[in-house]
């Protein structure tokens, strides 16, 4: 078991080796790049604006109803709601939503290419088809990805704001100077390095996956499977370390 | 030239190519031929560097492909066009896309250029009027057609086919294996081409190379195997009910 995990990680190793070979032309690469970003980020936009919209609503509810306590400033419903978003919520959580919808679209469509001899064809031809086909999704999920979590940040204060509007749960301008107090600009810093982080994760542990897949369409299954376990058990375990390591 | 010297190849214990000796002529069609699971694809695998051998060597022209490094190995793929069993087309792009896909890396030419090239490489292989469909959108016959005429878009030195003919009814089939045999004269390319396929060996086999469970047992030339006495090639041979009233 332990020579398995540790052959894996040494092939993991050498796969991202031939995926960060210099491109062949770098004009092929940009091409991809956008090609990528539209499949694998703004694709995204819709889920991730739907949920953060509906969390940050549920937040405000949640965290109204646990502060019944009269001494508490009903401002701090805002202060806590956006805490929660920016720390936790917009990186980890939805980097778990991007595991399930990245992941699988990564491993399933490297996977389909591998077993019906498409990545055989780019070799033969002298393209370094790992470079080709995961370099511009790596650079993309990771590089961009922080946006998604800057709007999903945006939008979960929205829903809040949405939700305070709708019930005046707490007066909407207590909701907004919660919002404002005591803003720490290096918590949206760590949270993007964290999407980025989670992203170059599902991207590449997907891509390995989907490269290496074997046994026709079963293993596709199998290796797109694979990579959503195996990514939202990292991205907790990098969650951990990287708090750990920036925050305290 | 390609030249293959006491070649080994196993999986665990299964030893799948023993002690291959071959040599590939120019200009010709070279056909490894024999029964499923004889080990025709893992050979094939080796010769194009798919697959490493367990020991052996395998010659392009003076230099071994064991010795040779990345760069170097690149270089040759370039002068190598594979048509794989599956065709293997990118199901991302267009039937032109597909032709062109090889120019857009290791060429400069202009995008006029490329076109111009993809097709005429599409002309040669008798695809017309579908250059802006999928590789779905195609038959079976199509999809072959269109994966001769990506493999030959940057004039290779050699071309390997692996089973060119599976899955094609006998018509399309024989269409196939002319257009490989006219490609092959015309551009004087070392063509190699896995297949158990009887009718192939027959119009384009001009120099067979029999393979039973892993070892060369035969060599000749589509005029001789008819004629053979190598019991296990007779029966290969004669499961085809034609040649079997022949032989």
């Amino acid at each position: 078991m332990l020579k398995r995990f540790l052959e894996s990680v040494g092939r993991y190793c050498l796969f991202l080796r031939m995926v960060f070979r210099k491109p062949e032309k770098w004009r092929i690469f940009w091409k991809q790049f956008v090609i990528e970003t539209d499949k694998l980020i703004i694709s995204s936009i819709l889920i991730v604006g739907v949920i953060s919209l509906f969390i940050g609503g549920v937040l405000v509810i949640q965290t109204a109803s646990n502060m019944s306590n009269p001494m508490l400033d009903r401002m701090l419903v805002g202060y806590m709601v956006r805490e929660t978003l920016v720390l936790e919520f917009c990186s980890t959580v939805v980097a778990l939503i991007l595991a399930g919808k990245m992941g699988s679209n990564i491993a399933s469509e490297i996977g389909s290419m591998r077993i019906s001899g498409q990545i055989d064809a780019m070799d033969m031809m002298g393209v370094n088809s790992a470079g080709f086909l995961v370099l511009p999704k790596v650079m993309s999920a990771t590089l961009l990805s922080p946006l998604l979590m800057m709007f999903s940040f945006v939008l979960g204060l929205l829903g809040g704001w949405g939700v305070v509007e709708l019930t005046e749960i707490i007066p909407a301008s207590k909701y907004i100077t919660g919002i404002k107090y005591a803003y720490n600009g290096f918590y949206v810093v760590y949270s993007g390095f964290k999407m980025a982080l989670f992203c170059f994760l599902i991207s590449s542990i997907s891509a390995y996956n989907g490269y290496y897949a074997a046994g026709g369409s079963l293993g596709v299954g199998e290796s797109s499977t694979k990579s959503i376990v195996i990514t939202s058990i990292l991205i907790l375990l990098f969650d951990l370390i990287v708090t750990q390591l920036m925050l305290y | 030239m390609i030249k293959v010297e006491h070649l080994y190849k196993s999986f665990g214990d299964l030893h799948v190519l023993k002690d291959i000796c071959l040599d590939f002529e120019p200009g010709k069609c070279n056909m490894i031929i024999g029964a499923s699971g004889s080990g025709k694809t893992v050979l094939l695998k080796n010769l194009i560097g798919l697959m490493s051998p367990d020991s052996g060597e395998i010659w392009y022209g003076g230099q071994k492909l064991s010795e040779m490094d990345y760069d170097e190995k690149k270089a040759l793929r370039q002068k190598i066009g594979v048509l794989f069993q599956g065709s293997a087309l990118f199901d991302f792009e267009t039937v032109l896309g597909n032709v062109m896909f090889p120019m857009n890396f290791f060429t400069d030419w202009s995008r006029e250029q490329k076109i111009e090239r993809a097709k005429f490489c599409l002309d040669r292989v008798n695809v017309k009027g579908a250059d802006d469909r999928y590789p779905s959108e195609l038959s079976g016959g199509m999809q072959k057609r269109v994966g001769i005429a990506r493999a030959i878009a940057l004039n290779p030195d050699f071309l390997f086919c692996d089973e060119p003919n599976s899955g094609l009814d006998p018509y399309t089939s024989n269409l196939i294996d002319k257009l490989i045999h006219g490609i092959t004269e015309e551009y004087n390319i070392t063509t190699v081409i896995n297949t158990h396929d009887m009718n192939s060996m027959l119009e384009i086999g001009d120099h067979i190379e029999f393979l039973y469970n892993g070892s060369i047992l035969w060599k000749g030339d589509r005029h001789s195997i008819l004629g053979t006495d190598c019991s296990e090639l007779r029966t290969f041979v004669g499961a085809n009910v034609l040649a079997r009233n022949i032989i």
